[in-house]
């Protein structure tokens, strides 16, 4: 059997790979793409710990993370598109909202 | 127990004050007559008061009648508010209260044209009162001290009086608010120390109450000497400062700039007699030390003596005043300063006579001061200067202010019968007993201070009689001769009023003042020392250098047999001119302001700019840089927003695990 701690580490992997994505990336949809690496970093834990664990509760709650995230893309991404509509563009750190500071 | 409302004996010029101040502009003489009704309501209550208590038997064994309420208490001292009337009291408020109802009444004649200023002048002429018969009935020094502002507040008020509109112009104004400042920063020096030795009695008796540190002075004097005189010392410091004695006696000659009344008040009636009355009523615990009363006396004749050879020369009517008020009240100091001194030494009959002489020419002199300068007035109101260059002559224009203005010089010279005569010689002769008894190297100070009470006593009368010599005969000059005749009745009367009292009031002592001045229960026979007086060689003495004085003044300014000009080189010598600038004690104020108290001013000031003012500008510009920086954290840029959330998720994640592991979760 693969070990618990191989399933655990490929989360972790992700979940780094995801924040680096949300923290440096300049456009908005590879930040929402790496939003979701995150969170399926998080739901390989939770599908880990319920096979490990005999505990249905854990699959339960991966199909429930699953379509709030589906969910919570199809939002952002309207939002986004609104956003494009209005300024032409989908970068974070543009002149006009790196001013709304102070 | 009419006693009991002594408190009434303060509390009406102070509700006259407070009626004057407020409604005072509606009535006729702008609160004249309420000012007036009020001081002569005290004086009636303090006869009535003084009536009883020397009825009473507490005046029979030597005890006051005294009463307190506690005022507040501050762990284990307290501190009280009360009254406390004896032989002193009585002789203080008396005088005090009738002489000011006559100044009071001469001033609806003197003030008449001073307009809407007068509601001003008659409420704070009432606090002064106030102020006085306050400190008179008070139960104990911290009362006294607070009646004791009062009157400094006051004569720093009607000093100033003419500081805002004069109508001799800015230049006088000028002066006269110079004048009251230099009048209360000088006597504020005195305060200063006052307030010092009250703390030092507070620390040693525990307690400010008259009764309680009479009783406590002898154990306490053996106690603890050195903090006793320290105390003792900085007390007659607040005297100096308040009866102008050597070296701060600068003050009173200027605050001459103040309306004549005011001078009156203040030089016979108030604040300068409040000085020696504080030595008086500190008389049992000044006994305890007799270096103290040397020191006392020491200052007293020195004053007596720089004040009248300063009289000599001046030309201002006023000024002559204020300079042998100055030498007076020197007199009653060295009289308390030998008398106390010959106390300490146990000759208990001597010191009582020493008290007695001093009170008994306080008495005398308000009577003849109050005179002489009403009288004045009277004369500066009739020829509208106080140059007596500009006088003379006047003689037979204002009849009465001169006759009654002789009186006044004739007992202030200590002509016999008149009442200067009696306490002068009597204060001569303490000085003179002091050192016949005194012991080492005070018998050495007692004879100079004698010969220099002697001296003055010279002095005074020629100053007095040149003074009235140069006014009222000769020829009439500039000034005089428009003068326009004699001064309305309400000036004229509390002349008449009293130069009687200057003729008699020196008789008192022949009937029962020797028993109301009592120290301690010591009483002196006043018959028989006022016999004694004739009896005495030395007294013939002085009698014979005050006729010298006299006839001299006469020869002077009268014959103009004697030139005056062939003394002081005509105003070319060194004397003349030390006179003249007053032995440079203006040029020395200025001086030890300047260099020190504008030094010391200046480093309050860098204190105070750059160290407590430092400190809180410092810390309020280092809260708004530090938020100017922290500011910048502020990016605007989502990611760098979430960086910071994902970097204190990181470290409070690895503090949990520490934390977890330290405490063996694992």
């Amino acid at each position: 059997m693969i070990p618990m701690e191989y399933f655990l580490v490929l989360g972790a992997i992700l979940f780094c790979i995801g924040a680096y994505g949300v923290l440096t990336k300049s456009n908005a949809i590879v930040v929402l793409m790496c939003i979701e690496l995150m969170l399926n970093a998080a739901n390989i834990n939770f599908v880990t710990f319920a096979a490990f664990n005999y505990d249905i509760v854990g699959q339960a709650f991966v199909i429930m993370s699953i379509s709030v995230a589906a969910a919570e893309v199809a939002v952002g991404i309207a939002i986004l598109l609104n956003a494009y509509k209005i300024r032409k563009s989908t970068e974070l750190d543009d002149a006009e909202l790196t001013s709304m500071r102070w | 127990m009419i006693a009991e409302y002594t408190w009434l004996v303060p509390f009406i010029p102070m509700m006259c004050f407070l009626i004057i101040g407020i409604i005072g502009r509606k009535t006729p003489e702008k609160g004249g007559y309420i000012a007036i009704a009020g001081a002569l309501l005290s004086f009636l209550i303090a006869l009535a008061i003084s009536v009883e208590y020397l009825g009473s038997s507490e005046y029979e064994m030597g005890l006051p009648i005294t009463e307190s309420i506690r005022w507040f208490a501050i762990g284990d001292y307290t501190l009280n508010l009360g009254y406390y009337v004896d032989g002193l009291t009585c002789m203080m408020m008396l005088f005090s209260s009738f002489i000011s109802t006559l100044i009071f009444i001469y001033s609806i004649g003197y003030m008449h044209d001073q307009g809407e200023r007068k509601n001003r002048y008659y409420a704070e002429v009432s606090l002064f009162l106030t102020g006085m018969l306050g400190l008179i009935v008070s139960s104990n020094f911290l009362e006294l001290f607070i009646f004791w502002e009062v009157m400094g507040l006051c004569s720093y008020l009607l000093i100033g009086f003419w500081s805002f509109r004069h109508h001799e112009g800015d230049a006088a104004s000028a002066n006269a608010a110079s004048a009251a400042k230099k009048a209360f920063l000088v006597t504020r020096m005195g305060d200063v120390c006052l307030m010092g030795g009250l703390f030092i009695f507070l620390n040693l008796f525990h307690s400010l109450d008259y009764t309680d540190m009479f009783a406590a002075a002898e154990q306490v004097a053996q106690s603890n000497p050195e903090l006793m005189t320290l105390g003792l010392l900085l007390m007659f410091g607040g005297v100096i400062g308040k009866s102008a004695q050597f070296p701060l006696h600068d003050w009173l000659p200027d605050a001459m700039a103040g309306p004549t009344t005011v001078s009156s008040l203040i030089h016979a009636a108030t604040m300068v007699k409040a000085g020696v009355y504080l030595v008086a009523r500190a008389f049992p615990i000044y006994v305890m030390d007799g270096n103290v009363m040397l020191f006392v006396g020491i200052i007293g004749g020195v004053t007596a003596f720089i004040a009248a050879t300063m009289a000599l020369n001046n030309m201002n009517i006023k000024k002559v005043l204020a300079y042998s008020t100055v030498s007076q009240l020197g007199y009653m100091i060295l009289a308390l300063g030998a008398g106390g001194y010959l106390w300490s030494l146990g000759y208990y009959e001597l010191g009582a006579l020493g008290f007695f002489a001093g009170c008994f020419h306080m008495v005398n002199h308000a009577f003849f001061k109050a005179l002489l300068f009403m009288g004045s007035g009277s004369v500066i109101h009739g020829t509208g200067t106080e140059d007596m260059r500009l006088m003379g002559g006047l003689f037979g224009k204002m009849k009465i202010t001169a006759i009654t203005m002789l009186f006044g010089c004739l007992s202030i010279a200590g002509i016999p019968i008149f009442s200067g005569f009696w306490s002068k010689d009597l204060v001569i002769d303490t000085a003179m007993l002091a050192f016949e008894h005194g012991v080492g190297d005070a018998t050495t100070w007692f004879l100079v201070l004698w010969i220099l009470a002697v001296v003055t006593a010279f002095m005074t009368a020629f100053y007095m009689f040149r003074m009235w010599f140069m006014t009222f005969m000769g020829e009439p000059r500039e000034n005089a001769q428009h003068c326009h005749g004699e001064s309305p009745k309400t000036m004229t009367t509390p002349l008449i009023i009293l130069a009687v009292f200057a003729l008699i009031s020196g008789l008192f002592m022949f009937f029962g003042l020797d028993q109301m001045l009592a120290f301690e229960g010591v009483m002196i026979n006043g018959t028989e020392h006022g016999i004694e007086l004739f009896t005495n060689p030395y007294t013939y003495l002085t009698l014979v250098l005050a006729a010298i004085g006299i006839l001299i003044a006469y020869g002077m300014y009268v014959k103009q047999s004697i030139n005056p000009g062939k003394f002081n080189k005509n105003g070319e010598s060194g004397l003349y001119k030390a006179l003249t600038k007053r032995w440079w004690f203006p040029d020395l104020y200025n001086q030890i302001s300047w260099k020190f108290g504008y030094g010391v001013a200046k480093g309050v000031n860098y204190v105070d700019r750059q160290i407590v003012d430092g400190t809180v500008n410092g810390l309020s510009a280092a809260v708004v840089g530090g938020g100017d920086v922290l500011s910048k954290v502020q990016t605007g840029h989502v990611q760098d927003y979430s960086s910071i959330v994902l970097l204190g998720v990181s470290v409070l994640s690895v503090l949990c695990i520490v934390i977890f592991a330290l405490l063996g979760g694992f």
